[in-house]
């Protein structure tokens, strides 16, 4: 883990990043600096602001978690946004049924968010393994199955009463919602889950066989089975985990950030996710760091709004481009050359 | 008659962006790139297609531009997958999300204005066939190009060397490689057509069948081309067949609301799970005797995924 060499190539690729995010927004005639503070400013500013930073965080965290698996698994599973949406589904679903006023409503979401997201997420997977088809097309496909089921539940059996609108389901009831300490509003049940599962991914793929194999199965398809165990199996496995990790990212939209099932209830953070995977690769500390680092953006971007007159959108391309910039420069291995530039220079 | 008519001219003319952009997605996949920026390639050039209208006043230039900003996008593809050796999935996925903000951003200004207008061309003598005329020669130039387009772009993938080069890229580049096809050029050509028609389809919403711009103005159309493409079994036949349906679908979605909310929502959804339906059938097809199964199936159903798609290119082909 700590590699010095590899740290400092990271860092000066991070720099670079930045002042490439640095020219394009003077190139839009913003101010970087004024950028810079206000996006500080709007995500840990007030306690209400860090709140709302850590209710964002944790899909995206989440998320990302999920991401690594499938990609430790050489998959590119594009199917996360339906994963999240099926999880919220099934977390409404509990919310919605007799359980939803009873303190244990959260615990059945999250049980049930998991069997929704994994269920969805099995299907790319068989689809993968048993037909070859290509886990980008099915992925997609599913995405926008998953969306068409949640806008057929809104309009269909879970409208409000009285009314036909694609707003959203009705608010769940408050025993169903994230539990937070006593009166005050703070998740602490969300930084919990994140820190526990960030923890026993961290230990199952740096410690299990099971880690060992999907890298294994991500590496070399076929290398795998000269070691005597299929990749298909470790195909599905890493897709059940990442679909029920992904599951509880889309209870954490439902029952922290909406209380609600509403039609874009994956708010686009799976396809965020995706980004963060592609810097980070299959990094876990790297992921919790830099899911943070974007989801304070995001929350962030809604003070530029207000402080500067931006669109928010500004804040989508500032993420775009820093994971652009970031994959070019790590393939132009300019930072190697700087890098021994620097070190000539000092060991003279 | 006439409601049949009036739907089917519609139709054709609702489907031209769509039938443009699956071709041209449909060639860039046979040279082996699933350019994944589609959804993004599309929204920006419909945003500087529209833009680059209004400001000289001439949709002409706005299709210009559009071709020429969508081809340049797919030359920088092209450039991290061959040059860099990059994964071309994560480019165009980037991108897409790179552009649909940008044009978010960049568009603010032309939300609901109006530009300049492409105008019906009726074709004389053509045009006065009972039924035909009104539903084939009564329509913009744009969209008889994009009819031409369609057994155009068949000839060029089936019956030149040109487009045969492109598809045996896609298909073995170390085979074509060896038998002297410069594949990485092929590999460019491909996805330089394909981008370009891309961005032509970009230009042809924001300045015909969805005349404007709006924030998030061609939402989800690119991810529906990618569909399609593969219902279409990479054949432009099929791809425009799967393009009209789902004009057709459209324009029921459009007729259904009065009936209910939920149908209208969700009939626009349906090339996705027919999709995957497709990618079964095509295995399925694959695994078993082709003589075993009718062979009306597998022209409707059937197709060859390109077998080096989405792959980089072999580290041999220098």
């Amino acid at each position: 883990m700590f590699d010095i060499e590899n740290l400092k190539i990271n860092l000066i690729r991070l720099f670079l990043t930045l002042i490439i995010i640095f020219f394009t927004l003077i190139l839009f005639g913003i101010s970087p600096f004024e950028v810079f503070e206000s996006i500080i400013y709007g995500s840990l500013g007030s306690y209400s602001k860090i709140i709302r930073t850590i209710i964002v965080w944790t899909p995206i965290s989440l998320a990302s978690l999920a991401l690594i698996y499938t990609f430790s698994a050489g998959m590119w599973n594009i199917g996360i946004e339906g994963q999240i949406i099926m999880g919220a589904v099934g977390s409404t679903l509990v919310a919605r049924s007799i359980f939803g006023d009873d303190f244990i409503s959260p615990y059945l979401q999250i049980f049930m968010a998991i069997i929704f997201g994994a269920f969805w997420g099995l299907i790319s997977a068989i689809l993968k393994v048993k037909a070859n088809v290509h886990e980008i097309f099915s992925g997609l496909g599913l995405d926008f199955v998953a969306s068409g089921i949640v806008i057929f539940l809104i309009i269909g059996p879970w409208k409000r009463e009285g009314i036909a609108s694609t707003g959203g389901t009705d608010i769940f009831d408050k025993a169903s919602w994230v539990p937070t300490i006593g009166n005050s509003n703070f998740p602490l049940f969300l930084l919990l889950v994140i820190f526990l599962l960030y923890l026993v991914s961290a230990l199952v793929i740096k410690y299990s066989s099971l880690g060992i194999r999907l890298k294994a199965t991500g590496i070399n398809i076929f290398a795998t089975e000269r070691f005597y165990f299929t990749s298909d199996k470790y195909i599905i496995f890493s897709y059940l985990i990442a679909g029920g990790i992904a599951g509880i990212a889309g209870f954490s939209q439902s029952s922290a950030a909406y209380h609600k099932l509403v039609p874009s209830i994956s708010g686009g953070f799976g396809f965020l996710s995706i980004l963060i995977v592609l810097i980070c690769s299959r990094n876990i500390y790297f992921s919790f760091i830099v899911s943070f680092l974007f989801a304070a953006l995001i929350v962030g971007g809604s003070q530029l709004q207000i402080r500067m007159g931006l669109d928010h959108s500004i804040i989508g391309i500032i993420q775009a481009t820093f994971v652009l910039s970031w994959l070019v420069l790590q393939k132009l291995e300019l930072e190697k050359l700087i890098s021994q530039k620097i070190t000539k220079v000092f060991v003279k | 008659m006439i409601f049949f008519e009036n739907t089917l001219v519609t139709v054709i003319s609702l489907s031209t962006p769509l039938i443009i952009a699956v071709i041209g997605e449909t060639i860039s996949e046979k040279g082996g790139v699933i350019n994944l920026s589609a959804e993004g390639t599309i929204m920006i050039c419909a945003l500087f297609g529209f833009m680059m209208g209004y400001i000289t006043d001439i949709a002409l230039v706005g299709f210009i531009f559009a071709i020429f900003l969508g081809a340049f996008i797919s030359f920088f593809i092209s450039y991290c997958d061959i040059k860099l050796r990059m994964d071309q999935i994560a480019v165009g996925f980037v991108l897409t999300i790179l552009f649909t903000h940008l044009s978010n951003y960049l568009g603010q200004d032309y939300v609901r204005i109006s530009g300049p207008m492409i105008t019906k061309m009726q074709i004389p003598l053509l045009s006065k066939i009972p039924f035909l005329g009104e539903v084939l020669f009564n329509h913009s130039l744009i969209t008889y190009f994009s009819i031409l387009l369609i057994p155009f772009s068949w000839f060029f993938l089936n019956k030149t060397t040109f487009g045969l080069s492109i598809r045996a890229s896609g298909e073995n580049p170390t085979a074509a490689s060896s038998r002297g096809i410069d594949v990485k050029k092929m590999r460019l050509y491909g996805t330089l057509i394909g981008g370009g028609l891309l961005g032509l389809a970009g230009a042809t919403f924001s300045l015909y069948t969805k005349y404007g711009w709006s924030e998030g103005h061609t939402t989800n159309y690119g991810w529906i081309v990618l569909a399609i493409v593969i219902f279409g079994g990479w054949n432009p036949y099929r791809a425009a067949a799967g393009a009209y349906s789902f004009g057709l679908l459209q324009v029921l979605a459009i007729k259904a609301q009065s009936v209910t909310l939920a149908l209208s929502q969700i009939l626009p959804l349906l090339p996705f799970p027919l999709m995957i339906f497709i990618l079964i059938f095509i295995q399925y097809i694959n695994r078993k005797e082709r003589s075993s199964i009718p062979k009306i199936i597998i022209s409707l159903v059937g197709g060859n995924q390109p077998e080096a798609l989405g792959k980089k290119l072999p580290e041999e082909i220098k």
